[in-house]
């Protein structure tokens, strides 16, 4: 667990599963002796919101602590969004290219190779329509779900629409993109003759387990804090249109 | 696999270790803390889900007030019963696992505890595929399309269909590069017969 009054240097050292985070938040290195509330504040981050997400990204049996009406939910769209990126810009190509690397100079058949690589090609396009149809989808309407919450009367076709499409049908929808990543560590482990740049693979097998991790929080974290902190709005504006 | 999560509350440290290497055993359980004092069982309760909370006799009298705050928890709890002359208020708990007990009525009691959050578990769909869905994703990795599957076993294309949109269903895994590393990786077809 991290508190705010820990120095965020403490917090990093001690968990570091932090560390892919930091840049989601915008945060950079070299805390010197500041703790995790002003390091907070400097970059204009949430303290709260950066508790949450940590907590609960560090720790599987984690409820959250404070009040979720404390930060705005453009903060968790905003993180939402980066990750997102994170995911798709930094984590997947770096992947990727390694992996063609160590196809490259190895020794495998035309069509182990074309396995591997065609395997990850799909990869990439399942995970970019996943990612995408939640930016172009989910993380708008929570944007106008917040927006109808703010206004005196919420328009009458987003409460129609409330009505059938909630958050927890959008997380019942969830994919699970970390299966198909065990299932490639696991092919290139037991089933593919050994390559010759082990140091190489390792790296390999290491990136795609950290993602497999990442992912894996990140959709433990969505359980925990969006998809509740979502549908306690819903069910205000609900009630309060049945009131009304 | 969904895990469910116990946490240990016994002040005897050589007891406390052999119930949690006990219950590691046990296929779906796990043990998150152990704990010898109530104490810090009653901190980390204030922050944590827990689904079942495993406490020993002589720590539960202490405890009283931890129940009290929480009535639902008495609902997850399960005694671990040292004194056997003590009486224990038997029904108000959900298990109660006596020091005598063997190998196969600790098992026992314990998998029935985990049963409910094994059956019809919505976000844990089953991933064992039937026979049938087996043989269409080795065919669907030899590069056969649904149509000539359909030939092949003698079915209508939409049967095909419909068993395709099953097996996505139960693996999350849409693309035929997808299908075939599983395939591979779950000894349905060797790297050679793929095409």
């Amino acid at each position: 667990m991290i508190s705010r009054n820990m120095p965020m240097c403490q917090a990093v050292l001690e968990h570091y599963r932090l560390l892919p985070l930091l840049p989601r938040f915008n945060i950079r290195l070299g805390f010197g002796e500041k703790c995790v509330e002003e390091v907070c504040r400097l970059n204009h981050v949430t303290t709260e919101f950066f508790m949450e997400i940590s907590n609960a990204y560090l720790d599987d049996d984690y409820i959250p602590q404070t009040d979720l009406s404390l930060f705005p939910l453009g903060d968790l769209v905003g993180y939402l969004t980066s990750t997102h990126h994170y995911y798709l810009e930094v984590a997947i190509p770096k992947i990727e290219r390694k992996i063609h690397q160590l196809l490259d100079g190895s020794a495998l058949s035309e069509k182990e190779r074309g396995l591997v690589s065609g395997f990850f090609d799909d990869y990439r396009k399942e995970f970019l329509e996943h990612v995408s149809r939640e930016d172009k989808l989910v993380l708008p309407y929570i944007l106008e779900l917040e927006k109808e919450y703010m206004k005196e009367k919420p328009d009458a076709e987003f409460m129609k629409r409330l009505q059938v499409y909630t958050i927890r049908d959008f997380a019942r929808e969830h994919d699970r993109l970390e299966t198909s990543l065990e299932n490639l560590s696991r092919l290139i482990i037991k089933y593919l003759p050994p390559f010759e740049d082990f140091d190489l693979c390792h790296q390999v097998l290491t990136d795609l387990s950290d993602l497999v991790r990442d992912l894996i929080d990140h959709a433990h974290m969505e359980d925990k804090v969006l998809v509740p902190r979502v549908a306690e709005i819903e069910q205000h504006l609900l009630r309060k249109s049945e009131a009304g | 696999m969904k895990r469910v999560n116990f946490i240990l509350c016994i002040e005897a440290y050589l007891l406390c270790k052999g119930v949690a290497a006990v219950l590691q055993r046990i296929p779906g359980a796990s043990v998150v803390r152990e704990f010898g004092t109530v104490d810090m069982l009653t901190h980390y309760l204030k922050n944590h889900a827990v689904d079942f909370l495993l406490i020993c006799d002589t720590l539960f009298e202490k405890a009283t007030d931890l129940f009290i705050e929480d009535p639902g928890l008495l609902e997850r709890t399960i005694l671990l019963k040292i004194n056997p002359v003590r009486p224990e208020g038997a029904g108000k708990f959900k298990e109660i696992i006596y020091l005598t007990d063997g190998k196969q009525e600790i098992t026992f009691k314990i998998k029935e505890l985990l049963n409910p959050y094994f059956r019809n578990h919505r976000e844990e769909p089953q991933s064992t595929l039937t026979e049938r869905e087996k043989t269409i994703v080795r065919l669907v990795s030899m590069g056969l399309t649904n149509k000539q599957i359909a030939d092949k076993l003698f079915l209508s294309t939409h049967t095909i269909i419909t068993h395709r949109k099953n097996i996505i269903h139960k693996l999350g895994i849409k693309s035929v590069s997808g299908l075939t590393v599983y395939a591979i990786v779950n000894n349905i077809i060797t790297i050679d017969e793929v095409t």
